[in-house]
């Protein structure tokens, strides 16, 4: 990903702005930006979804295969999470392999899902050491304007949960439901203007500083942290923002169970 | 396809697509976005028709800036070298600001001490060279280092609609916001003043470009 | 009527398995504007094909090797999401999307006035997100409209259109299942305004008659898909 230049006078109008509690949007410092989720779009896949978070837009995708479980466990499918963001979704990323940074971005939506347990791997075998479903999510941004990380998480878990097996197309038994026993929820919040703020577009992040991530299952159980960036915060700013993803991720999670129904 | 043929000539406000016959050439001249083919006047954008005496032009529904000499322009410092700043002014390619045209007080060395990378500037464009690279000046009435307030960025067509008649509506957000406004022909928008005259003044702007946008899709804005 | 295996692709009343008659195109929809931190970007449906178009630039083409002194380089770039077709597709590098990359690309700077853009670089990102049949026509139908919705100049549109032969009958726009069993594929690229050619493919068996019948069935419908990438320029919605 090509670094683009950062302005001194965003970042202290950055502060400026938040001197007042004010942001370069108009929204207050825990407000998200406007979030539309739809599923069931993309007919060749076995489950999907498309989030739209203001300008920043992700598809997510699940397929299913066939594999061999791990001689160390042979009672259990698999979970396979890659997130890839192509020159498509904005003129600084690159062509060519994946970056650190969408490589990053693959691997905490995946601790998140893997983590909670929503996913009964033990389910996905289908006769031990011999046979299991690998689930791969494959997450997908066309448009990036900023906190990809919270529109691939909740695409991901919507995909997932509106994902059917494919057993007639595998001749293994007839199609059914992936079961998700719990819906993990990411939040992301930016250091902006030396503050903490949820879900920051992109010139947000381009004037801020560190992000920090945190992955909420039912009952506000913590499934995965990280933080990225440069930058420093306290413990005090951190149970601030813990705080408010224990509202934000009920609210998020309320969303995804309106859309795909229990 | 002929059945395309604009047998009637490019009307004004029309809107086309590239590759668009708009009738014979006859006493037009070809300007912006047009070309002539066959003694027939055909677009090459996709935009509005502007007929201006005896010259068709395009203005585009979208633009990437293309600077023009005596262009008033913002750009950000993206390098420098001991007499040399690099500009980013939005446009294909960056500009130069020889330390002959830049602030009197530099001296070859001292580049970043006076204006260092990140920082921004309003400054005017001095020559464009046939493939596009430009040389920028400082040297000029209300040329200078940008040191407060906050740059927005537009459109680049959008700059026209708000210096339309007479610079209505850039009068109006001046006035309703107690902000100093500068716009420049890149799309750059300086905007200094107190925080909450510059909140006013962006949602103005967000305004314009929306409306812009849904103009652009048909809406009935 | 030969029948190719034991499946009629095609009814005694000459229609086809999805209702179309041998000229017949598969419905489509055309919205631009759906990238929008993009400078131009459109969307086509066309069947099940959903393909998105993003273009940048022009910008300073990098590295300098790459530039050319007195024009632009088009930096095209197809490519089909993993989870675009049935069997999922591992990301990474792909002959056959390199190959269709550089044919999109060559059809494409036939149109485009490069020459008003010395050293710079375009960049057209062609992402497949649902794939049927004739993914690389929508993806050089579509790139031509995102290409105009970012004020690129053009001297005019690129619309691509296949057509192909099935139980021995050549019929316009094959879907899947026609794909699958089809017996010749002959993908164009056409200039709505000229009815010149800027791209042409062709794999399979056709006689002279049937590759005349082929090439005449792809320019009538080439003026049809125009209509609709008209109009989505115009209006930007969905047809």
């Amino acid at each position: 990903m090509a670094i683009p230049l950062v302005s001194k006078l965003l970042r202290a109008h950055l502060l400026e702005l938040a001197s007042k509690d004010e942001r370069l949007d108009g929204r207050g410092r825990w407000e998200g930006r406007e979030t539309n989720l739809e599923i069931d779009i993309l007919p060749r896949a076995e489950g999907s979804a498309k989030v739209t978070m203001g300008d920043t837009i992700v598809y997510a995708g699940v397929k299913f295969q066939l594999m061999k479980p791990y001689p160390d466990r042979p009672n259990e499918g698999g979970l396979m999470c890659g997130a890839e963001v192509r020159p498509v979704a904005g003129r600084n990323w690159e062509p060519g392999p994946p970056s650190a940074e969408s490589i990053e971005l693959g691997r905490v939506v995946d601790r998140g899902i893997r983590e909670s347990g929503c996913i009964d791997v033990k389910s996905l075998c289908i006769i031990p050491g011999e046979k299991a479903w690998q689930v791969i999510l494959d997450l997908f941004a066309i448009s990036d304007d900023g906190n990809l990380f919270d529109a691939f998480a909740l695409a991901g878990i919507a995909a997932l949960k509106t994902a059917t097996l494919p057993c007639e197309r595998f001749e293994v038994g007839q199609d059914q439901k992936l079961e998700l026993s719990s819906l993990p929820i990411m939040c992301s919040y930016h250091k902006v203007g030396n503050r903490f703020v949820y879900d920051a577009n992109y010139k947000e992040e381009l004037g801020g500083d560190e992000r920090i991530h945190i992955t909420l299952g039912e009952d506000d159980h913590v499934h995965s942290l990280q933080k990225g960036l440069k930058g420093i915060f306290s413990a005090e700013e951190f149970v601030e923002i813990m705080e408010k993803a224990k509202d934000t991720s009920k609210e998020l999670r309320k969303l995804v169970n309106s859309v795909v129904g229990e | 396809m002929s059945g395309n043929n604009n047998a009637d000539g490019p009307q004004d406000s029309q809107t086309v697509v590239p590759g668009e016959n708009l009738g014979q050439s006859n006493e037009f001249e070809a300007g912006h976005g047009i070309m002539i083919r066959n003694d027939n006047l055909v677009a090459t954008k996709n935009g509005k028709i502007k007929i201006n005496g005896k010259t068709v032009s395009i203005e585009p529904i979208h633009s990437t800036y293309i600077p023009r000499p005596s262009d008033l322009v913002i750009g950000y410092v993206e390098g420098c070298t001991n007499n040399i700043w690099f500009i980013d002014i939005g446009a294909p390619f960056n500009a130069i600001l020889p330390m002959s045209l830049g602030p009197s007080k530099a001296s070859f060395g001292s580049t970043r001490q006076v204006i260092d990378i990140g920082e921004a500037i309003l400054c005017r464009v001095q020559e464009v060279e046939e493939t596009h690279s430009s040389v920028v000046t400082m040297k000029g009435m209300g040329l200078r280092k940008i040191r407060s307030g906050s740059i927005d960025d537009v459109d680049p067509h959008l700059i026209i609609q708000l210096l339309e008649n007479n610079q209505e509506h850039l009068k109006n957000m001046k006035e309703d916001s107690d902000c100093r406004i500068i716009t420049a022909d890149n799309g750059r928008i300086w905007i200094d003043g107190e925080v909450e005259g510059i909140i006013t003044v962006r949602n103005s702007l967000n305004s314009l470009s929306n409306n812009s946008r849904l103009l652009e899709q048909g809406g009935v804005a | 009527m030969g029948g190719y295996g034991d499946i009629e692709m095609i009814d005694e009343n000459g229609l086809r398995m999805d209702g179309r008659t041998a000229t017949d195109v598969r419905p489509i929809t055309i919205e631009t504007g759906v990238v929008p931190v993009a400078d131009g970007s459109c969307r086509m449906t066309w069947g099940t094909n959903d393909v998105i178009v993003a273009v940048y630039g022009p910008m300073e083409a990098h590295p300098r090797k790459i530039q050319r002194q007195d024009r632009a380089v088009l930096d095209v770039r197809y490519n089909m999401a993993p989870f675009s077709t049935t069997d999922r597709i591992r990301p990474g590098f792909n002959r056959r999307s390199r190959e269709i990359s550089k044919v999109t690309s060559d059809a494409l700077e036939s149109v485009v006035l490069l020459e008003m853009y010395p050293r710079s670089k375009i960049r057209v990102e062609i992402e497949v997100i649902c794939a049927e049949a004739g993914t690389r026509c929508v993806g050089l139908t579509a790139a031509s409209v995102a290409l105009a919705h970012a004020g690129i100049p053009m001297s005019d549109l690129v619309v691509s259109v296949a057509s192909g032969k099935i139980n021995d009958i050549v019929v316009c726009d094959l879907n899947k299942e026609e794909d699958n069993y089809g017996e010749a594929d002959l993908p164009m690229g056409i200039l709505p305004n000229s009815g010149e050619i800027v791209f042409l493919q062709m794999d399979g068996d056709l006689s002279q008659e049937e590759f005349q019948t082929a090439w005449d069935y792809n320019v009538a419908a080439a003026y049809e898909v125009h209509k609709i990438m008209i109009e989505a320029l115009k209006n930007g919605g969905v047809n």
